[in-house]
């Protein structure tokens, strides 16, 4: 391996590393739902996509709308989504049969796919992205502008999320219900409530992740919604299911050795190191990144 | 008196039958039935297809209709069936199809698919010992090369790849004999892309360009950064994509990203549609793709507009079907097809025979020929992107 193949694999691992916020994200919003609920949605990556399509259903009125728009509409849809995610495919399921809203979610995400190809006949759509033209040159090295903001944009969002989870009664309130929810009712913690919240605030961060894929490739396509959701689940598993930090820092990893991968081995051998990867962590930690060690015999 | 009144009676009663049963005979139908992929990412392939068919039956029918064996005349009427681009739902909505009056089936969309259901096909005609499905299928749209040869029952109005990229690369050896070399982008695991690739890589060589490297990628994938960074590094002269629009837009826009420019930009032939320059239109200016079909003709303009009129839009893959129905029309008429519910097997018989007898068919670009193994030989032309649209850029027939 030679200087310009190390500084090649550096700036796949960069590149990774930057898009991985992305699968940060997503993985924060399949991991807080299991942490409230203790039950996989499997809709939320095709559901943070509808989100970034219904951005632009929203703003189809107005000519070039700015990307900050955009993007705030995608999170205002992701919110809407994810409501309606909670009362579809959880309210109304047998709370005893955690299979059943597994079901329901895996209905939910072919659902959400086939209207977002039925509504544009599976066009991909141009997506607007914000410093799409910014490439910071640092010799052979170089770093996406638009890449760097999603990264910017999805750190924001990460400690936007832990403040309201640590710092504000609907915090307090989440982690009350996912550790402890019939002491938090007699709390007078509404769980109706506090789901229906859970579902908004992680759709809303879905659309924001939804929005930050659109505009890193600057195209929507229904093609996204089955890659994302596998890797929101490979992120949720490596990070630990309930682990918001978890969650973030196996995002990053997924997304830079996704990439390193790619670079080494060439593409039709990447997805088969990240899924042994995703072996590797079910056998040996399969709490996570974080978890304690298992006591074995 | 009373034998007048009678001899009156009877004459009117059967004037009166007579313009009933012409009634009746105007009011024939026959339906033709496409299938294609209608749900899923390549909806909007089965979605052209089928308002390619219905604006070409709507044309027929105001010209009259189409004239069947017992001289009725009959309107068309189309029908379109959705196999999901997946070719179990292929083989199950073609044994529907079969099961029903319908004489003929226009499809499908995706050459997976197509393989599959022409293989339960018939392979000869008149072969006793196969008992494969006796039922004419005319593909509009599977591009992957040799299909028709799996079934004597299959038929195609599909362009030779081979064809047009054999064309494009000695027209650009001609025209363009400063570049020398080229390289390669695939989406890996999409077999239209992989195989025209192979079409694309092999012309490239035989006309004395060096291949100097292949990117490769998968139809949902996000990032092109590795692929693109080795593709600067190699510094071609021609940069050829075999990718479906939303990948090649990715890539194009990584290439802007990095700097990577050129001096040729080659497509592939499903790239050459308004999705492409819906996504990237600025990356792809100047990007060359042969294709089978562009609004040159006052007829191609025409059959254009019907088709946008019907909720589709006009491609290469969209015309072959609107074609089709207009070498149906003839067959129906040729071959005197019934199409009655007792005259099912025959009229599929007929069908066949007709189709296989074609030598040449009138295409909106100008006259098709067929081949001996049931295949379509189009005319064809380079179109080049060009300030956020698909300009003529050479034909080579003229």
């Amino acid at each position: 391996m030679d200087l310009l193949d190390l500084i090649d694999a550096a700036q796949s691992v960069a590149d990774g590393l930057l898009f991985g916020s992305t699968y940060a994200l997503l993985g924060i919003g399949f991991t807080l739902i299991f942490g409230v609920m203790h039950k996989i949605n499997l809709s939320y990556a095709a559901a943070s996509i509808g989100a970034a399509y219904g951005s632009l259903l929203l703003l189809s009125g107005f000519t070039a709308a700015p990307a900050v728009i955009v993007f705030m509409a995608a999170a205002l849809c992701g919110g809407v989504i994810g409501a309606l995610v909670y009362f579809i495919g959880f309210k109304f399921i047998p709370v005893a049969n955690p299979l059943a809203t597994l079901m329901s979610t895996v209905g939910l995400l072919l659902l959400i796919d086939e209207i977002i190809v039925h509504t544009t006949e599976g066009v991909p759509l141009a997506y607007p992205a914000l410093y799409s033209d910014v490439v910071v040159r640092l010799g052979q090295f170089m770093l996406r502008g638009d890449l760097m903001f999603v990264f910017v944009l999805g750190c924001a969002c990460m400690v936007l999320f832990l403040l309201l989870l640590y710092r504000t009664r609907l915090g307090i309130a989440t982690r009350a219900v996912s550790q402890q929810p019939i002491a938090s009712q007699l709390c007078g913690i509404s769980i109706l409530q506090v789901n229906v919240l859970t579902f908004v605030v992680t759709g809303m961060l879905g659309g924001i992740a939804g929005a930050m894929s659109g505009a890193a490739i600057g195209m929507l396509s229904p093609l996204l919604a089955q890659p994302l959701t596998v890797k929101g689940l490979i992120v949720t598993v490596i990070g630990g299911l309930g682990s918001i930090p978890g969650a973030i820092i196996a995002g990053l990893i997924v997304g830079a050795l996704e990439s390193l991968f790619q670079f080494l081995r060439g593409v039709t051998e990447r997805d088969l190191y990240i899924m042994m990867l995703l072996f590797a962590f079910l056998v040996f930690r399969p709490g996570g990144i974080f978890a304690k060690a298992p006591g074995r015999d | 008196m009373r034998t007048v009144s009678v001899a009156a009676a009877a004459l009117l009663a059967g004037m009166m039958t007579s313009v009933s049963g012409g009634a009746l005979a105007q009011e024939r139908t026959v339906k033709i039935t496409g299938f294609g992929a209608k749900s899923g990412v390549v909806r909007v392939f089965g979605v052209n297809s089928e308002a390619a068919m219905k604006a070409a039956a709507e044309e027929i029918n105001k010209a009259g209709g189409v004239t069947l064996g017992d001289d009725a005349k009959a309107k068309l009427s189309v029908e379109f069936l959705d196999d999901r681009c997946n070719a179990e739902e292929g083989i199950s909505v073609i044994r529907r199809i079969a099961s029903s009056d319908a004489f003929v089936a226009v499809g499908p969309t995706c050459s997976n698919v197509a393989e599959s259901l022409f293989g339960i096909l018939q392979k000869k005609v008149g072969d006793a010992s196969d008992s494969g499905l006796q039922f004419p299928v005319f593909a509009d749209v599977a591009a992957k090369g040799g299909l028709a040869a799996i079934s004597e029952w299959a038929f195609r109005n599909v362009p030779s790849e081979l064809e047009m990229y054999k064309s494009l690369f000695a027209w650009l050896k001609r025209e363009h004999p400063n570049l020398k070399t080229i390289y390669g982008g695939v989406e890996k695991d999409f077999a239209h892309s992989n195989a025209t690739y192979g079409v694309m890589k092999k012309q490239a060589e035989e006309n004395g360009f060096q291949l100097l490297g292949t990117g490769e990628w998968l139809l949902n994938d996000t990032n092109f950064s590795t692929q693109v960074r080795e593709m600067r590094r190699a510094n071609p002269e021609i940069v050829a994509i075999s990718a479906h629009p939303f990948t090649t837009c990715g890539v194009l826009r990584e290439m802007d990203r990095q700097g990577v420019k050129p001096k040729l930009l080659i497509g592939l032939t499903s790239s050459s549609s308004i999705e492409t320059l819906q996504g990237c239109a600025k990356q792809a200016e100047g990007i060359i793709i042969p294709t089978s079909f562009a609004p040159v003709t006052a007829e191609a303009k025409t059959a254009a507009e019907n088709v946008s009129k019907q909720g589709g839009s006009m491609d290469l893959h969209s015309a072959a079907a609107y074609e089709i129905m207009f070498i149906l029309k003839d067959v129906i008429e040729s071959q005197k097809i019934m199409a009655k519910p007792d005259t099912v097997q025959a009229d599929r018989n007929k069908m066949r025979q007709g189709l296989a007898a074609l030598k040449e068919t009138k295409g909106l670009l100008g006259t098709v020929g067929r081949t001996n193994d049931r295949e379509a030989i189009k005319p064809y032309l380079y179109v080049y992107a060009k300030d956020g649209s698909w300009q003529v850029l050479h034909k080579p027939s003229s």
